[in-house]
């Protein structure tokens, strides 16, 4: 029963943090193009764009933090693996466990600090300081869903790795971290 | 008893650094040690734009903020510090801040953010460096200037196109001529930047008179002193008021003849006409800025009754 | 807790964190918010949405994901590899000749971006699978771009000199050509270390199988016209920077128009490889910026609670001769590679140190490009290091950590011996701008 609802846990996230990540891949395109219009507006007609520069550096917030999830399911994050590979499976499913606890732990204090920023700039109309001055709240918001997506993510891995430690089981047959593990792209 | 934590956006060592580190050396003396005061300096924990929201938070306990990063979270600040086109007269400046009620205005306007604003001080004025001379105001037509927020929209009004850029772009861009020119926060601004290796020409306009710069403190920290305290505080800032006074004046003087003995030339005296249309481009912006918050706007209706 | 120990538990912590193999950027955040909350309590969260927004909204940093997804496109149509192909055509003979056009083009990256992540990265989705492919040695691949990658802050223009010589009032323009000679040497020296290792140990670079004679003239042709003009790509972003077409960031959206462009005249130009490359640009970045901002939300941390007094302290007082105070401050920029990035070792050590140095008697610019030297070295000195952390993000997966470690010891000894060549020899870097710029 547990284990069923477990599994089904596991197997939502994983589509879910999955779409996502694939999605936020089609902003890259966008923020080249947005850069390049920039220069091309300045450079050939001599009327730089006042939106382009908060434009494109949001582009790169939402990318590099909507990412996140999608990078800790593909085991993408950098880790210094040196003692990590040598130890039995079952050491390592404990070194995640305390590892994806901690990294839980930060995630979730981003969540609850950003929900209060959002409420702030909800409050005080905050905007960016530049001419164009676009508003900051969604920010926040991407934020939270950010974060949020990363923790399911971290939360289910933790819940995989500590049913592996209990059973010597996977409980989801392609899981990572147990043997071999899938890395990056 | 109290452990106090002071950002400000200036490196260790530098001259402006070492006022802030007066500032906080004087709070520690005065108090009899009561307030501790660590001073962070640029980097050391909060990024420049982010000091105002450190002080709100409590991050840091007080800080020394340049409004114009601000401008998205506390606009009225963008008027304090100065909109193109306002005075560098320093009675002038009192009277406007001590009698006609700026003061109020701003202690609220901090305030309803959870901040205590202190007695401001004033730094010297916004310049721009061009790589041509200007000779009328009609050169900056088509020029492309780094110059963010409310600099920019007024050098849009004068035909310029304003650019953004990282301030550590600024060299590379005035050099291979992405920019055709940039403002500085002050003169020495320009020095440490070296912008006068890539681009020669300093216009003798200022953009705007004179800075004025707030001391903020964080609200629940500064209900934790003693009255007595409370005045000790605003006593220290007064004589660091003082300081930054008399001190910036040699400051510019020093970063001029530097950049002058480094090839720096200035671009003809403007003409009555020149001047007219810089005060014109700037007046038309106060309406557009009175309109951005409430505070805002009692502070322009106070400036245009002076 | 006093500063002294308080490192000492960050330090512990990172140790053991790294030693469970927690993505690092998550670990560092994760701890220093532990460790905050015990020595500051709940207000130490507010340092994170502050630093959110000065890391995830700085332009500067915005070079990395345009140069990454420059890389990428390059990589995955095959106009990169079009370029190595078309050189091994040329100097295929030659053992170790890849090695050497990549330590090349590295130098050609580094020309164009300022910052060691965005030249890190860059040179490895381009360069680091073709020598890997062809049977190369891992730990020389990946010591080589690791090696290439760092010029990115050595070549002009690179912002961390420019970070030196505003917080230093000293000349950028002199800083800038200061360091074509060291540059200069360090690629010399880098490309005779291949050669010699190669010819010591001849399994590390294989020779190609004489594919290339077996050729049809079509191909040949083909090949030469693919690698010249990937050449060209670069040579135009290269020229967008000098010609004030763009900014060094902008420059990384300038090249991957062109590679769009080169892979639709090319008819290399498929959906899967616009997509993966969006896909697998936007993984790197992420993974990039988590570390960036994780390790940035530990050394802030770190900076409020007074590290960078307990650094002040050890300036003071020191009773060594002039070059020992030198020596010393060398010493403790590589200590501080430990546990903060290259920017911040240069805002908390140029004024720290600079005016010391030049009451010594010594010359700024030459501290300064001192500085830069020390800086490459100490972001890739393991355990800790970022140059480490962005080429592991760019390997493929089955190259570990200990790969990346062991990969970069010659390389690491090589920019050692250059520091110490520029300290022992002030020449070698000031002989150029007095030369140049005198008069
Ligand atoms: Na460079
Ligand atoms: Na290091």
């Amino acid at each position: 029963m547990i284990t069923k609802a477990i599994q089904s846990y596991c197997n939502a996230v994983h589509h879910l943090v999955d779409f996502v990540g694939r999605s936020v891949g089609y902003i890259m395109p966008l923020l080249a193009f947005v850069v390049v219009f920039e220069v091309v507006a300045r450079y050939f007609f001599d009327s730089p764009t006042i939106w382009a520069y908060d434009l494109s550096l949001f582009m790169f917030g939402y990318i590099s933090a909507l990412s996140g999830a999608y990078a800790q399911q593909k085991r993408a994050h950098i880790n210094v693996d040196i003692l990590y590979n040598h130890v039995r499976p079952k050491v390592r499913s404990i070194f995640n466990i305390l590892s994806f606890s901690i990294a839980l732990i930060f995630a979730l204090i981003i969540i609850y600090m950003s929900i209060d920023k959002f409420y702030e700039a909800i409050e005080f109309n905050y905007r960016r300081q530049s001419e164009w001055a676009p508003h900051m709240h969604h920010f926040w918001v991407m934020m939270v869903v950010a974060c949020g997506l990363l923790s399911l993510q971290l939360i289910s891995d933790i819940l995989l790795n500590a049913y592996f430690f209990v059973t010597g089981k996977k409980l989801i047959p392609n899981a990572p971290d147990t043997e071999e593990f899938t890395h990056g792209n | 008893e109290h452990n106090w934590r002071f950002a400000n956006l200036y490196s260790r060592g530098t001259a402006y650094g070492e006022l802030y580190e007066n500032l906080g050396k004087n709070i520690e003396q005065m108090s009899a040690g009561k307030i501790k005061v660590q001073v962070l300096y640029s980097g050391e924990g909060v990024g420049s734009s982010g000091i105002l929201g450190a002080v709100k938070s409590g991050l840091v306990t007080m800080g020394a903020p340049f409004q114009s990063m601000h401008a998205g979270e506390l606009p009225a600040g963008v008027v304090e510090i100065g909109l193109p086109g306002g005075t560098d007269d320093v009675g002038e400046l009192s009277t406007l801040f001590h009698e006609k009620g700026w003061d109020k205005v701003l202690k609220e306007a901090y305030g309803a953010q959870g901040l205590v604003w202190l007695d401001p001080y004033i730094q010297p004025p916004v310049y721009i460096i061009t790589k041509k001379p200007i000779n009328s105001v009609a050169d900056f037509k088509g020029l492309k200037i780094r110059a963010p927020g409310a600099y920019g929209k007024f050098l849009r009004q004068l035909g310029a196109s304003p650019v953004s850029l990282a301030w550590s772009e600024i060299y590379t861009s005035l050099s291979t001529g992405v920019i055709d020119g940039s403002i500085g926060s002050n003169m020495i601004d320009h020095r440490d930047g070296n912008h006068v290796e890539v681009a020669k020409y300093m216009y003798r306009l200022p953009l705007a008179g004179a800075q004025v710069l707030p001391i903020v403190v964080n609200r629940s920290a500064w209900n934790k002193l003693t009255p007595e305290l409370q005045a000790i505080v605003s006593a220290a800032t007064t004589i660091h008021a003082r300081e930054q006074m008399t001190k910036s004046k040699l400051w510019e003087s020093q970063a001029v003849a530097e950049m002058e003995a480094k090839g720096l030339k200035w671009s003809p005296e403007p003409s009555a006409e020149d001047k007219a249309a810089w005060k014109a481009a700037a007046a038309s912006l106060w309406d557009e800025y009175a309109k951005s918050d409430k505070y805002s706007a009692q502070l322009i209706e106070i400036l245009k009754k002076q | 807790m006093g500063i002294e120990l308080l490192t000492g538990v960050l330090l512990l912590c990172i140790l053991v964190t790294f030693a469970m193999g927690a993505p690092v950027g998550l670990g560092l955040g994760g701890i220093a918010m532990i460790v905050g909350y015990m020595t500051w309590g709940d207000g130490i969260f507010n340092v994170i949405p502050t630093t959110l927004e000065s890391t995830f909204f700085s332009f500067i940093l915005l070079a990395i994901p345009l140069y990454i997804y420059m890389g990428q496109l390059l990589t995955r149509s095959g106009i990169g590899d079009a370029m190595f192909n078309a050189s091994q055509m040329l100097i295929g003979k030659i053992r170790g000749s890849l090695a050497i056009s990549v330590i090349v083009v590295c130098s050609m990256i580094g020309a164009m971006v300022g910052i060691i992540g965005a030249g890190i990265m860059t040179s490895g989705s381009i360069a680091l699978k073709p020598m890997l492919d062809r049977g190369y040695d891992k730990r020389l691949a990946l010591g080589v771009i690791m090696a290439g990658g760092g010029l990115g802050i050595l070549i002009p223009p690179s912002v961390p000199m420019i970070m030196f010589a505003s917080s230093t009032q000293t000349s950028v323009g002199r800083m800038f050509i200061a360091a074509l000679i060291p540059a200069l040497i360090t690629i010399v020296l880098l490309i005779t270390y291949v050669v010699v290792s190669c010819k010591l140990n001849p399994s590390k670079a294989p020779i190609g199988n004489d594919a290339h004679d077996e050729m049809t003239p079509k191909e040949k042709f083909r090949t030469g016209r693919d690698g010249l003009f990937s050449v060209l790509l670069i040579t135009a972003v290269l020229g967008s920077i000098i010609t004030g077409i763009a900014t060094p960031t902008e420059s990384g959206a300038i090249g991957v128009a062109g590679a769009v462009l080169l892979a639709i005249v090319f008819k290399r130009f498929k959906r899967e490889i616009f997509e993966s490359a969006g896909l697998s640009s936007a993984l790197l970045v992420s993974v990039a910026m988590w570390i960036i901002f994780g390790a940035t939300v530990f050394s802030n941390f770190h900076l409020l609670m007074g590290v960078q007094n307990m650094i002040a302290g050890f300036t003071q007082d020191l009773g060594l001769p002039p070059i020992g105070v030198i020596i010393m401050f060398q010493l403790i920029m590589l200590l501080l590679g430990f546990i903060i990035d290259e920017f911040i070792i240069v805002l908390i050590c140029a004024p720290l140190f600079t005016p010391i140095a030049v009451s010594l008697g010594f010359d700024p610019i030459w501290f300064g490009i001192l500085m830069i030297l020390n800086i490459e070295i100490a972001v890739q000195t393991p355990p800790y290091g970022f140059a480490l952390f962005y080429l592991k993000g760019i390997a493929p997966p089955d190259i570990t950590m200990l790969d990346i470690y062991r990969s970069v010891t010659p390389f690491v000894l090589i920019k050692l011996f250059v520091l110490v060549l520029c300290m022992l020899f002030p020449d070698i870097v000031l002989w150029l701008p007095n030369k140049m710029m005198n008069g």
